[in-house]
């Protein structure tokens, strides 16, 4: 192997910059309190609780544009905090900055307590039951509904089961199509539907039936796994990287916070998630059944903004964009914004374009 | 901070990058560990077949890093901390970083013979040595798949760094040098992951995984009644019952509210 041209002189001043950087980031870590990375600090009031779902309401940062209220609905993989992670990175700020009326449900963290809540409950109970406060509270008839990756496929389905209550849909990173990893078959993208594929639907059965649950611990390991090298450097050249710019770091220490809070996915619901829908793509094939009724996509009628990462390794693209042919409405469209599956909601010029994007849909549909 | 410190203290922490990916490899099935019922008796021929395998990938994997390292650094007029960090990057210990959790298990497989003498349990704890050979037999397979895959990535990066050179595009700096090795290393490694032998390694490490995790749990179960304490079965039932309660009050609500509103609509 021919050897690289790195003189000792060369190897000298990196290794001196990169003690300087070593001793900077020392002093520091030093000096940062928990206090400064604080997250999802937009100020709310919990509305509505039950068991452990709680439903807030932000308070207004501009003047209200007078359209119905938009309830945002995370999924149970993570939290909604990732919408309102920092002041300037905050697609909730952005948005009531753009005078609209938001809410958010947080699903709290469930234990093994919730094995047996199902999709059923999270959709045609607490969902339902949320739509109906904030009908109530905001004296309309219909709601604006914000739904972010597997709380999309909640909207979703809720928007098929109940028109009436919809007045628009916005999906972000939300999968549909659970096998349409397959179109553009990108090496690194797709892994957990390609994976979910490759066990059986008893392997699943034991696992949930061995720990009550999905771990929010197990889930991580996952997403560590889709990205093996990033994982690797995380810890020690991205952080050295972060360390040489305050903001930075801040935002770094930001995100792990998020990161390691990842509620564990009740188990019944978590078996209907990885076996109807990452193996048996009921949802998109209308076969995906809640309380009794199946969710048909031709039954939503309202309009759909259907933003999707043009980077996502973890939902792709052609597993959102399935959506489209198969609803029952011709206003339809489509917002792909560059970046991956968080940045979307954290990168710099995605969460800009994210927000307004939404506001001037919303405005036009009000 | 003294710049061969700070070289040392990047090769810490590079290390310590490496044992957080193999704990999140270790969280994934640690998280879950389980087992079964009457099980047959252990696979010992298969756990030391599976071993045999792994050190064949192991010394594979020294004898690589090994020369590689040797020529990346360690020669006149190279600086030797740099050459010590580079060693560091390719030790295969650091890929997999699985010393502590093979401490670990050892500990626990010395601990199954008196588990087995116990004469009232003996079955669970006989399903319980089996789980956990099983387990060890099949993190041992995915441990030799992924020494290949690392294996494979070392030398995919020393072709990669003489195409360079050969373009007439040496690398000027050990951070260049650096992030080639995370491009290459990367693109084996997600190819590695798509594989189907991965695929089958994962699943079957995945359900030895929870196959004694289920082991575990039928032990406690015995133990939790033979004390009188509350069973894990009976509390996801109560669990199940409160579960369909809320349910049913949740629809007997809406119901009241739906003949409410219609009782009150003129």
């Amino acid at each position: 192997m021919s050897r690289p041209t790195i003189t000792p002189a060369d190897a000298v001043a990196e290794v001196s910059a990169l003690g300087r950087r070593i001793a900077e980031g020392a002093k520091l870590f030093g000096e940062i309190r928990d206090a400064d990375v604080q997250i999802a600090t937009t100020p709310k009031d919990l509305v509505w609780s039950q068991d452990k779902v709680s439903l807030y309401r932000y308070r207004p940062l501009a003047e209200s544009k007078g359209l119905p209220p938009v309830l945002i609905v995370y999924g149970l993989i993570g939290r909604y905090t990732m919408a309102d992670l920092q002041e300037d990175r905050s697609l909730v700020r952005n948005l009531l900055n753009l005078g609209l009326d938001l809410y958010v449900v947080d699903w709290g963290n469930p234990s093994r307590a919730e094995r047996f809540v199902t999709i059923d409950d999270y959709v045609d109970g607490y969902l339902a039951e949320c739509v109906s406060f904030i009908q109530d509270q905001a004296g309309r008839e219909r709601v604006n509904l914000l739904g972010i990756c597997e709380g999309g496929v909640f909207t979703t389905c809720y928007a098929a089961l109940y028109p009436a209550d919809v007045n628009a849909m916005v999906l972000t990173i939300t999968p549909i199509d659970f096998h349409a990893d397959q179109v553009e078959n990108r090496p690194g993208h797709g892994f957990i539907n390609l994976w979910m594929r490759s066990l059986s639907p008893e392997d699943i059965d034991r696992l949930i039936e061995s720990q009550g649950s999905l771990p929010g611990a197990f889930m991580g390991s996952v997403f560590s796994m889709m990205t093996p090298m990033r994982t690797l450097t995380k810890y020690n050249l991205d952080l050295l990287d972060a360390l040489a710019d305050k903001k930075k770091f801040l935002n770094f220490l930001r995100m792990e916070k998020w990161i390691a809070d990842r509620p564990d996915h009740p188990g019944e619901a978590a078996k209907q998630w990885l076996k109807d829908l990452y193996q048996d793509n009921k949802l998109v094939e209308n076969r995906f059944e809640l309380s009794g009724r199946t969710v048909k996509l031709s039954d939503i009628t309202c309009p759909v903004l259907n933003v999707f990462a043009k980077d996502d390794h973890i939902i792709p693209p052609a597993t959102s964009r399935a959506l489209g042919p198969k609803i029952g409405t011709q206003d339809y469209t489509e917002l792909g914004l560059p970046g991956g599956h968080v940045g979307v909601f954290v990168g710099g010029k995605a969460q800009a374009l994210l927000g307004s994007g939404i506001a001037d849909w919303l405005s036009a549909r009000g | 901070m003294d710049p061969i410190e700070s070289m040392k203290a990047m090769g810490e922490l590079w290390s310590r990058g490496a044992r957080s990916f193999a704990e999140a490899q270790a969280n994934l099935f640690g998280a879950l560990q389980t087992a079964a019922g009457p099980a047959p008796a252990p696979d010992f021929e298969a756990a030391r077949a599976a071993q045999a395998a792994y050190a064949k990938a192991w010394t594979d994997a020294q004898a690589v890093a090994a020369g590689f390292s040797a020529q990346l650094g360690a020669k006149p007029g190279q600086d030797p901390v740099a050459a010590e960090v580079l060693a560091k990057v390719f030790d295969p210990r650091g890929w997999l970083s699985a010393s502590s959790e093979v401490d670990a298990a050892l500990s626990r497989l010395a601990e199954g013979p008196q588990f087995a003498d116990l004469f009232q349990v003996e079955r669970k704890f006989a399903g319980l040595t089996t789980a956990w050979t099983a387990l060890r037999r099949r993190n041992l397979e995915h441990n030799t798949l992924m020494l290949e895959a690392w294996t494979r990535a070392t030398g995919a990066f020393s072709k990669a760094v003489n195409a360079k050179a050969e373009a007439g595009q040496p690398l000027e700096s050990a951070r260049a040098l650096m992030a080639l090795w995370i491009e290459t290393a990367n693109d084996v490694l997600v190819e590695t992951q798509r594989s189907e032998a991965f695929l089958k390694s994962q699943r079957e490490s995945l359900k030895a995984a929870t196959d004694l995790r289920l082991a575990q749990q039928d032990l406690g179960e015995y133990y939790s009644q033979m004390f009188g304490y509350p069973t894990r079965a009976e509390l996801d039932d109560l669990h199940k019952t409160v579960t369909e309660l809320r349910r049913e009050l949740r629809a007997l609500k809406r119901a009241k509210g739906a003949t409410r509103q219609k009782e009150a609509t003129p």
